[in-house]
């Protein structure tokens, strides 16, 4: 029942899918192969603070990297994280979010009192014990942006699903002897698509961000150059004050356009279903 | 009789269910302090300051961390429950004294960015969701988009190069320059400028995706086979139900109203809730940590519980059945 | 509906207008006052006069203490005009300076200092050292005698950090170190603490109507404090503030380029004794090998983190560790980068790559793969570090913490190398010229306390006991002498910190310990016209 490429409908949503697949394809190319793409060796360094140039498109960054080559090499790191950690933070929260909605009861009530206690635990102080036991390291790390961010999917699913659950269609399903998984698979999350959609794009965008607030606070992994950091060291050295735009406005515009690119993808799907929904 | 007995019954699973809650939470905001490593004593005092071992032991006795874990949290207990959240040897003061100041402030410039956020957010969105195919809601979502996912301290700072470093027109740091109405606004614009924009922003989305999954239902339809003009659909008849999931999230914005916005108050040098836990946090200091903690999860566990209390009320489908 | 409007946006018009026109009313007048604004990035976290680290320092100027530095770092008398020291050290006597007085009209008295030191030792934590050792005070007229059950060279030293308070409005204060107010303080300086506005950001300070020095050009100071940099740099040079200061620390390099384009600004420029260095955990192997800190000392492209973390504000260390700036320095020959060299002195030492997968093996045999344990803050450099030592053949693993977990992890010695830093306070501290960094007899947030060589701490002892001049300077170039031949730290570069300010000010003095925050600039200097 996943909608295929067959309802890649030219006419209704013009040739803006085909740009953000484009888009997304080439990404995924520079991640899998940044050492074609890079203009220069990843620890390579020249003169620091250079304006850009012929041979330096986005000039070099405080310790003389050349920032196009940084760019490159940090989007495999970033793409993984910002997916691996919006795709966790989307699962738990989905998963919870429909248990919680569609069974009730007092499986709702533990599910919920769970989710508050993980939603109130302040992330900082959590980071900082993780930190102080565990070596940094990008999986540590998509764990713990995924682990503490579902809260909020899980609410606004929750709230849908209980919306819907009481609908006329479910009932009639579920009088027909339809096991609860069907139904959820096949009814449910169609509806609720278009929130999680949203969510999803938020989580994937916040996870990318939050790595970079990490790395502006200092608990990142310093060893790990992604997007998020690069925009970080703009910040702490010096290329704010020096109004160096083209160190942290490219990284941040890769963030933008890998999110947008997925966003636009997705909302694809939308209102495909053409589902009429009797109550 | 029987709704009402119904409406009993679920306040008081809730009830039940926010109690445990709250019971591990108190626990949990006293023990994750205690066990991230560092030493609040020796934050006491500057990074080049030699502190014998007996001005170590004096201390530590002061801040009542020479007893064993169970009998500072049974201390711990006894004060909460006089109400009594501690004294900050860091701060120079009693817990609630500062909390209270530093929330005062909180209260104004998050409060006021939450509500303008939470407007413009559910109105751009419901009209970019019901008027989906228009180009100007794709324009609004793809703004809406790109604002979320630009760092906040980014556009912050981006924000005050522009207008107050080139353009003049905001000042640089603080609450006010003179305690004055004026003063106060003046300072304050910008800094809640920004942050309704990135709660717009948010609620854009979710706004637009509800109102989205509510157009392809049966009764806008039937509306309009009724010959309802498509504006009063949306107003009446959407809006209500497409807000729900809204909800939730809105009531969590309040309920994190205490904590502050961490990066707004770094860029603006705002004296806020945010620095004074991440303050609190760098230096160790126990009872500032537990006792913000404390407020914050009582805020979030009554917004939830007035999340759900409103969309019961909102939505008879979400109430209870067997 | 619609009549509403109408009535409503014509009310609308009138309330704006009256608003405004009552607006300007009240709005305060503004004086003909002459401010001068200094924008820090440290900030003042509660109004408590001693209690707040930051306030503590700014009370330097409204509550002088008894010794400051010149801008030679000679200690030269403030409060006090000079001071006697008994034979075997353990008696100082300070004369005070006549004719001064408190900004509420008392004169200030032998018996005030008295007071202000025992309360200190008593009351404040970080004077405790006071409160242990200090037996004895003695007023007589305008001298103060303090008698101590030990000897200690700093003490003069030492009391150029604590304002003296006036007796008669703190006596009757409890707990002094948890006294909070926003001001007025009553004070002896060129200027009086007026206003502390934790909500706007700054402390103002008042000319004292008691001042009997030179009379300041200016009527009030006013210290703002930024909660980060980029925001204290802009504001600098957008012209609303005249100079920046930060405790031991200088304005940021990078920052300085932009700032002199606008053209409005002036740098002064200083060698400072604060610098960073690598730090070694001398009790494991094979860092406790002299020859294999010696090989790593040539490993290090000292050249490129100059440029890289000084942008040529410094220049290249000495082995003697000790920088120019500091009184006592002894020149030695500079660190010199070759990794040719410091391959030989490993292979010399023992240390070979025998399976030839590019790290060498230690004495066991496994190869050396060091953990560099990093504040956040030193990321740059310990990248810099990893890439040099990996390419003479010693494997390093990055670890990066937070602070606090930096100084816990530290102390219980759980790292093979670090970076770190020393502050000019630092170095002058315990037997001073970075001493107070390597005994391992005195703990701290900043140090690392991992020599306990017999040689080196009677060497520490020697200095405390005296105040010799001429026994100091050779006990310096001893000092020197063993850091150069044990190496238990690598200087990593020296620097200069920057102080710009407003080029149409003159008059500014600064001194290697608190910089331009002296009484010498508060009463020295002059706006233009």
């Amino acid at each position: 029942m996943i909608p295929g490429l067959s309802n890649l409908n030219f006419r209704r949503h013009g040739y803006v899918p085909l740009l953000c697949i484009i888009v997304l394809t080439l990404l995924l190319i520079i991640a899998l192969f940044p050492e074609q793409i890079a203009p220069y060796a990843q620890n390579k360094r020249f003169l620091p603070y250079m304006d850009p140039d012929n041979a330096h498109l986005l000039g070099t960054d405080d310790m003389g990297y050349d920032i196009l080559t940084l760019l490159v090499y940090a989007t495999r790191i970033s793409l993984t994280i910002g997916f691996f950690a919006g795709g966790l933070s989307l699962l738990i929260g989905t998963a919870t979010g429909i248990l919680s909605g569609y069974l009730r009861g007092w499986v709702d009530d533990m599910i919920m009192g769970i989710t508050d206690i993980t939603l109130i635990i302040p992330k900082i102080p959590a980071i900082i014990l993780i930190a102080a036991y565990v070596r940094p390291g990008i999986w540590i790390l998509i764990l713990v942006l995924g682990l503490l961010s579902w809260e909020t999917t899980a609410r606004v699913v929750r709230a849908k699903t209980m919306q819907i659950s009481n609908a006329g269609f479910i009932m009639s399903a579920r009088c027909l002897g339809f096991p609860s998984r069907s139904i959820i698979i096949q009814e449910i999350i169609p509806v609720i698509y278009p929130v999680i959609l949203p969510k999803f794009m938020l989580t994937i965008a916040g996870a990318m961000i939050s790595e970079a607030s990490l790395s502006f606070l200092g608990l990142s992994d310093p060893m790990m150059e992604s997007w998020g950091k690069m925009i970080s060291d703009a910040f702490t050295h010096g290329g704010f004050i020096r109004e160096m735009w083209w160190w942290f406005l490219p990284p941040t515009l890769c963030i933008c356009i890998s999110v947008l690119a997925v966003t636009r993808l997705g909302m694809m799907y939308e209102t495909d279903e053409q589902e009429i929904v009797s109550e | 009789m029987r709704p009402f007995l119904q409406g009993s019954i679920f306040l008081f699973r809730k009830l039940i269910r926010y109690s445990c809650s709250f019971g591990i939470i108190v626990l949990l905001v006293f023990l994750l302090p205690r066990m991230m490593p560092g030493d609040p004593v020796a934050n006491l005092v500057g990074e080049d300051i030699y502190l014998t071992d007996e001005t170590k032991e004096t201390l530590r006795a002061a801040l009542g961390l020479d007893s064993p874990l169970h009998e500072q949290f049974v201390l711990y207990s006894i004060h909460l429950l006089h109400l009594d959240l501690g004294y900050s040897y860091h701060m120079h003061g009693a817990v609630s004294d500062i909390l209270a100041d530093r929330a005062g402030w909180t209260l104004l410039y998050i409060g006021i960015s939450i509500i303008i956020g939470t407007c413009t957010g559910i109105y751009l969105g419901a009209r970019a969701g019901f008027e989906h195919e228009t180009w100007w809601s794709s324009l609004i979502s793809s703004l809406a988009l790109i604002i979320s996912s630009t760092p906040p301290y980014l556009l912050s700072l981006i924000a005050m190069v522009i207008f107050v470093y080139h353009l003049g027109w905001f000042p640089f740091k603080g609450f006010y320059d003179t305690f004055h109405i004026l003063s106060i606004i003046h300072h304050l614009t910008l800094p809640v400028l920004i942050l309704s924009v990135f709660y717009a922003a948010r609620n854009v989305l979710i706004m637009r995706g509800t109102v989205l999954s509510e157009k392809i239902q049966l009764y806008p339809l039937f509306a309009r086979s009724l010959g309802i003009p498509e504006r009063r659909i949306l107003i009446r008849h959407i809006r209500k139900n497409a807000i729900i999931p809204l909800i939730a999230l809105i009531a969590l914005d309040f309920g994190f109203l205490f904590s502050g916005a961490l990066f707004i108050e770094i860029v603006f040098s705002l004296n806020g809730m945010g620095s004074l836990m991440y303050d609190a946090i760098l230096n160790r200091d126990y009872p500032v940590l537990t006792g913000t903690f404390l407020v914050i999860a009582i805020f979030v566990i009554c917004a939830n519980f007035i999340a759900d209390i409103l969309s019961l009320a909102l939505d008879p489908r979400t109430r209870s059945h067997p | 509906m619609i009549i509403m409007k109408s009535f409503s946006k014509k009310r609308w018009t009138l309330v704006i207008l009256t608003v405004a026109i009552l607006a300007c009313c009240c709005l305060p007048v503004m004086a003909e006052e002459k401010t001068l604004r200094i924008a820090t990035t440290n900030e003042v976290k509660s109004p408590a006069f001693i209690g707040d680290y930051t306030l503590g320092l700014f009370n330097h100027i409204s509550n002088p203490p008894l010794m400051q530095m010149n801008d030679k770092g000679e200690l030269i008398g403030l409060l006090a005009d000079r001071y006697e020291v008994s034979q075997d050290n353990t008696e100082w006597t300070f004369i005070i300076k006549g004719n001064q007085f408190w900004s509420d009209g008392t004169p200030v008295t032998a018996d005030d200092v008295a007071y202000s030191i025992q309360m200190y030792g008593t009351s404040v934590p970080n004077a405790g050292w006071i409160g242990e050792t200090l037996t004895d005070t003695q007023v007589d007229g305008d001298k103060v005698t303090f008698r101590f059950n030990k000897p200690y060279t700093n003490i003069a030293l030492e009391f150029t950090s604590y304002s003296i308070l006036p007796k008669h409005i703190w006596e009757s204060i409890e707990n002094p170190n948890e006294y909070t107010s926003t001001g007025p303080y009553v004070g002896a300086g060129p200027f009086y603490i007026d206003n502390v506005d934790l909500n706007s950001g700054k402390v103002i300070f008042r000319q004292n109507p008691g001042w009997k020095g030179k009379t300041p050009a200016y009527d009030t100071v006013e210290i703002s404090w930024f909660k980060n940099e980029d925001a204290a740099a802009k504001a600098l040079e957008s012209g609303i503030m005249d100079t920046y200061w930060k405790y031991a620390a200088s304005y940021p390099y990078a920052a300085i380029a932009s700032l002199q384009k606008t053209g409005d600004f002036e740098v002064l420029e200083k060698p400072t004794s604060g610098m960073t260095f690598l730090g070694f955990n001398l009790k494991k192997e094979p860092m406790s090998d002299i020859a294999f800190r010696d090989a790593i000392s040539n490993a290090i492209n000292y050249q490129e983190l100059v440029d890289i973390s000084t942008l040529g504000h410094g220049k290249i260390p000495e082995k003697g560790f000790v920088p120019p700036a500091m009184d006592g320095y002894v020149r030695s020959t500079p660190m010199e980068y070759n990794p040719d060299t410091a391959r030989n002195k490993l292979e010399k030492a023992g240390y070979i790559d025998s399976d030839k997968n590019g790290i060498v093996e230690g004495k066991d045999g496994d190869d050396i793969i060091l953990n560099l344990l990093i504040r956040n803050s030193y990321a740059r450099e310990a990248e810099l570090v990893k890439e040099y030592l990996e390419k003479v053949g010693i494997g390093v693993e990055v670890r990066s913490v937070e602070d606090n977990t930096w100084f816990e992890l530290k102390d219980k010695l759980e790292y093979d190398i670090t970076l770190t830093r020393t502050t000019p306070w630092g170095m002058l501290m315990h037997a001073g010229w970075a001493t107070g960094y390597f005994d391992s007899r005195r703990t701290g947030q900043g140090v690392l306390h991992t020599v306990d060589d017999e040689a080196f701490l009677t060497l520490c002892d020697n200095i405390l006991g005296t105040t010799d001049r001429t026994l100091l300077t050779g006990y310096a170039k001893e000092v020197q002498k063993y850091y150069a031949e044990n190496l238990p730290g690598i200087p990593l570069y020296w620097k200069n910190d920057i102080t710009p300010y407003n080029k149409e000010i003159t008059g500014w003095y600064s001194n290697p310990l608190y910089g331009i925050m002296n009484e010498f600039t508060f009463t020295g200097v002059k706006p233009a016209t």
